[in-house]
């Protein structure tokens, strides 16, 4: 019998479900088992019947539940606490989903600044009211679904590995576990590590990095070392695919693939690390500069400002 | 803000070799110090990452101080200069974090600053009565 699956999006700009598709061949294969029961992005399924007849939110049934995005509002919430009652596992797919992800950013200030820099102190807008017809009300910050309902397996990433989506279903369908194993980014990356303090300017990434593309990947020297900000050193591993490098099998993080450094998609390694203050450290360490980090808090969270990493500063009564 | 009854928290980090013998000898030579400090030992200042700075600021202390030994006396050669490379990000944290940067002190006491030790910490606990509890504090 084919497992049921439910999917619906949040707050998300929809790559996530994108990334499904994206599995490519081995969705052909899981295809025959999966038997798709809801999916917003895919398939015309109606909350509230398909005339709008019922009073209640109405979503099938289901053995697996997907759910891509944070929660931003009083719908989303809603639709996350159906997802819950009606799917036996729920899997938080994508970073928005684990960590609030880059909407999360907007946690560093209170609603209503929000509200007022957007609707009445952009110099591109003539000011008007917070709009609150029609509307389901934003709640008072962006949650990570966790936050909101409990979750079965989290799968971060933004967007994720296809690989990754493939080997948690295949798990799902055998009854296995699934988890990604507590390792960094800089543990399975194959650049070259010379140990030696980098020291200096933090570089951007549009100024010139050295590498040779024609050459194995031991022969580029890791990104950190050459001083620019690479957020492996907290970020979790798992993006990346295996290769043939020089006759040795090695996995590549998806970021250094493209010769760009890491941006921390993953998320922290494990519960309760906070990567700002992991990587501050990280860098004073190798010598860099840490005055120069620009916009420290945001971005070293820049996916993960839910579950409480990024809030308010806590002002002083007067 | 400053409460009367206010009584600060504050987290001693002293090396092993230099910062927390002084503080024993503060102890024997019986100098005076108000009692707010919670010295925890580690072997060397080096060691202190931001982390714990922050997790203990973030989790109920009002105050860290951190104490190693003068430079060029560190057992360990260099690792008080690790500390104090490690001063800046702290700083730039406690600002990230929305925590006044008076909490955080970084000194250098040796084994034989019996009474430096007592001074630094009664200069740090006013400092930090002055402040106010902090505001992670629930």
């Amino acid at each position: 019998m084919a497992v049921k699956v439910a999917e619906e999006w949040l707050n998300i700009c929809g790559g996530c479900e994108v990334t499904i598709l994206d599995i490519g061949e081995p969705l052909l294969d899981l295809l025959g088992e999966l038997d798709f029961v809801h999916m917003p992005v895919l398939m015309d399924h109606k909350y509230f019947g398909q005339t709008g007849e019922k009073d209640q939110m109405e979503i099938p049934e289901a053995d697996v539940g997907i759910v891509s995005g944070g929660v931003r509002n009083e719908k989303e919430k809603q639709v996350a606490e159906e997802m819950r009652k009606k799917c036996k596992t729920l899997i938080a797919l994508g970073s928005c989903a684990c960590f609030g992800g880059i909407p999360a950013m907007a946690n560093m200030f209170p609603l209503e600044a929000l509200y007022q820099k957007v609707y009445r102190e952009s110099k591109t807008t003539d000011a008007a009211d917070t709009p609150q017809e029609n509307l389901p009300p934003l709640l008072d910050r962006v949650y990570a679904l966790d936050e909101v309902v409990d979750v079965d397996i989290r799968i971060p990433g933004c967007p994720t590995n296809p690989a990754l989506i493939v080997k948690a279903l295949t798990a799902l369908l055998k009854g296995e576990p699934f988890e990604i194993p507590e390792r960094s980014v800089c543990d399975e990356c194959p650049l070259k590590r010379e140990k030696k303090a980098a020291g200096g300017e933090i570089k951007r990434t549009l100024e010139s990095m050295e590498f040779d593309q024609s050459r194995p990947w031991d022969n580029t020297r890791c990104f950190m070392e050459q001083g620019y900000l690479c957020l492996g050193p907290v970020t979790l591993a798992g993006c990346g695919n295996k290769e043939n490098s020089n006759g040795e099998e090695v996995t590549v993080p998806r970021c250094i693939k493209g010769y760009m450094p890491c941006r921390g998609c993953f998320g922290p390694i494990r519960k309760g690390a906070s990567p700002l203050v992991d990587m501050m450290t990280a860098i004073s360490s190798i010598g860099l500069d840490v005055k120069q980090v620009p916009d420290r808090r945001a971005l070293l969270n820049r996916y993960i400002g839910g579950q409480n990493r990024l809030r308010p500063l806590p002002v002083r009564p007067k | 803000m400053a409460d009367e009854d206010f009584e600060p928290v504050i987290i001693g980090f002293c090396c092993n070799w230099c910062s927390y013998a002084g503080a024993d000898l503060a102890g024997v030579s019986r100098q005076q110090y108000p009692p707010n400090l919670r010295i925890v030992r580690v072997m060397c200042s080096g060691m202190v990452h931001p982390n714990l700075v922050i997790d203990a600021l973030t989790k109920g202390a009002d105050g860290v101080l951190v104490c190693g030994c003068h430079p060029g006396d560190c057992h360990y050669i260099d690792g008080n200069l690790k500390a104090e490379n490690r001063k800046e990000a702290i700083e730039l944290l406690l600002e990230d974090f929305g925590i006044e940067p008076e909490r955080f002190r970084l000194e250098w006491v040796s084994a034989s600053e019996g009474p430096r030790f007592a001074e630094v910490v009664r200069e740090m606990t006013e400092a930090v009565r002055a402040l106010g509890p902090s505001m992670y504090k629930t």
